[in-house]
């Protein structure tokens, strides 16, 4: 399978974030909760890299864990298509 | 056989009926060779179905009339072992496999398949003719596929009144149906949402020049939107939604310009001549005179009903409409109607889309007004999001290059 590269991942987080009036800040480091990204904007994400890619993202494989960060979102989504 | 059979006067037998560009009555429509019964005639145009109706009517026969194209070889058997003998376009005859009387008079519809497989129900040309007060001289388009419920509710005016001529639209006229009513000067039509909104979006112009005074919707959800871009079009046409299908028949008919039909409908003294409204839970539940043969008593439609205001709107199926997004629950035809809201969009069609997380997301596909300038899904979102709560909000929007229609004139919204 293809994969979508973390900067473009990146660039999609951001017309998410754009689409619902807010930006994304440059910093990786930045807390989830501080810029509003909310469940249904990762939902969101998930679908604009799944149609990028063209399949479906396995979220059975890796499992839930805590996603608070810019960076943890970007880390996800990058281990979830070599899953 | 010798019992006797059914007719039914044919008081519209020498209305207009206009059939590929020649001008004719029912009366002097082609005959049929001498037709089965019961049969089921599949046809391939027009002009056949409107032939096998009158010979229906004419000779009491056990009549279904479908599209060829709507039976597939399956069903051809089960019709084949349930009595039918089968008629080809063409002429071609497959005796029925199974022996029977004939139920005088019948006539046969099939679902539109909406639910599932197609399901054959039963009617009479009385029960089929819902318009019975006298109408003003009207000449009818006739845009839907042949058998299916509209079309005998189109029909029927066109056979058992004076004065009521008929426009046939084939399938491949369906994109230029405006300049055919025009030329045979065509006063009333009835068509899906989907019909009026392809018209509207491919020249509207075109449609402004068909002299309509009467504009019937059905078959699907009513939204505002397409009733006020009718209205625009036409200020002087009385503009009608119908709610109607095989199994309850028409059973609510609205005139007021409005969606949805008054909420003090569901409290309306009890008559028999008169279908009865109520709600079960979401549910639009029905008892109506005009019902199929063996569909008396409530009939749960399968349609989900919100409540807006003083009006009672019709938003979709139970079982596609209702999207569960994490938990919180939005009716696809409630965001559908918002977007349809929007100037920019002529069609929309709203679903579920898989998701992690939340399950489901609110997912649309939209053909935009392009004489309005473009329109971005951004644009979209920003518009449903003051006017729907966030997990009604669509996130993925695509766009059409043109509204998709099926033969039944829906689009599966």
């Amino acid at each position: 399978m293809s994969s979508v590269a973390r900067d473009r991942v990146r660039e999609l987080m951001g017309e998410v974030m754009t689409a619902q009036g807010r930006s994304l800040p440059a910093d990786d480091g930045a807390e989830l909760r501080t810029i509003g990204f909310r469940s249904l904007d990762f939902s969101e994400l998930a679908l604009r890299v799944e149609d990028e890619l063209g399949d479906e993202l396995n979220f059975d494989a890796p499992g839930l864990r805590r996603i608070a960060t810019v960076g943890d979102v970007l880390d996800f989504i990058e281990q979830l298509q070599t899953a | 056989m010798t019992t006797r059979r059914r007719t039914t006067a044919l008081i519209g037998d020498d209305n207009t009926v206009v059939v590929a560009g020649k001008s004719l009555t029912w009366r002097t429509l082609h005959k049929l060779p001498q037709l089965p019964s019961p049969a089921a005639v599949l046809v391939d145009n027009g002009a056949d179905a409107l032939a096998a109706l009158r010979h229906h009517a004419v000779h009491g026969t056990e009549l279904l009339v479908a599209t060829s194209s709507r039976v597939d070889e399956y069903m051809r058997e089960e019709l084949g072992e349930s009595g039918f003998s089968i008629v080809l376009p063409g002429g071609d005859v497959t005796p029925a496999r199974l022996k029977r009387v004939e139920e005088s008079g019948r006539a046969w519809l099939l679902t539109s398949g909406s639910t599932g497989r197609p399901k054959r129900i039963g009617h009479t040309l009385e029960s089929l003719t819902t318009v019975t007060a006298d109408q003003p001289p009207r000449t009818w388009l006739l845009p839907y596929s042949p058998g299916t419920y509209a079309w005998w509710q189109v029909v029927t005016i066109s056979l058992t009144q004076q004065d009521q001529g008929l426009v046939v639209i084939e399938p491949h006229e369906l994109e230029d149906w405006p300049l055919t009513a025009a030329q045979h000067g065509v006063t009333a039509a009835s068509g899906t949402p989907t019909f009026w909104r392809q018209a509207i979006y491919r020249d509207s112009e075109a449609l402004a020049a068909v002299p309509l005074e009467q504009i019937t919707l059905g078959g699907e959800p009513v939204d505002q939107p397409i009733l006020d871009q009718l209205r625009d079009l036409f200020p002087k046409a009385r503009i009608s939604w119908i709610y109607a299908s095989s199994e309850v028949g028409a059973s609510i008919v609205v005139h007021d310009g409005k969606a949805g039909f008054p909420r003090e409908w569901l409290q309306r003294t009890p008559d028999p001549d008169r279908p009865m409204l109520s709600v079960e839970g979401d549910e639009l539940v029905i008892r109506s005179p005009h019902h199929g043969a063996g569909l008396v008593g409530a009939v749960h439609t399968g349609d989900r009903i919100e409540y807006d205001g003083d009006r009672v709107l019709i938003t979709g199926r139970l079982d596609t409409d209702e999207i569960n997004v994490g938990g919180s629950k939005v009716s696809a035809g409630v965001v559908r109607n918002v977007l349809m809201g929007h100037p920019g969009v002529s069609w929309a069609r709203v679903f579920a889309r898989k998701a992690p997380l939340v399950g489901r997301m609110v997912a649309a596909e939209v053909v935009s007004n392009q004489s309005l300038g473009p329109i971005t899904d951004a644009d979209l979102v920003q518009w449903c999001s003051s006017r729907l709560p966030d997990y009604g909000v669509p996130r993925r929007i695509k766009f059409l290059d043109e509204i998709p229609q099926k033969e039944t004139l829906k689009s599966d919204v």
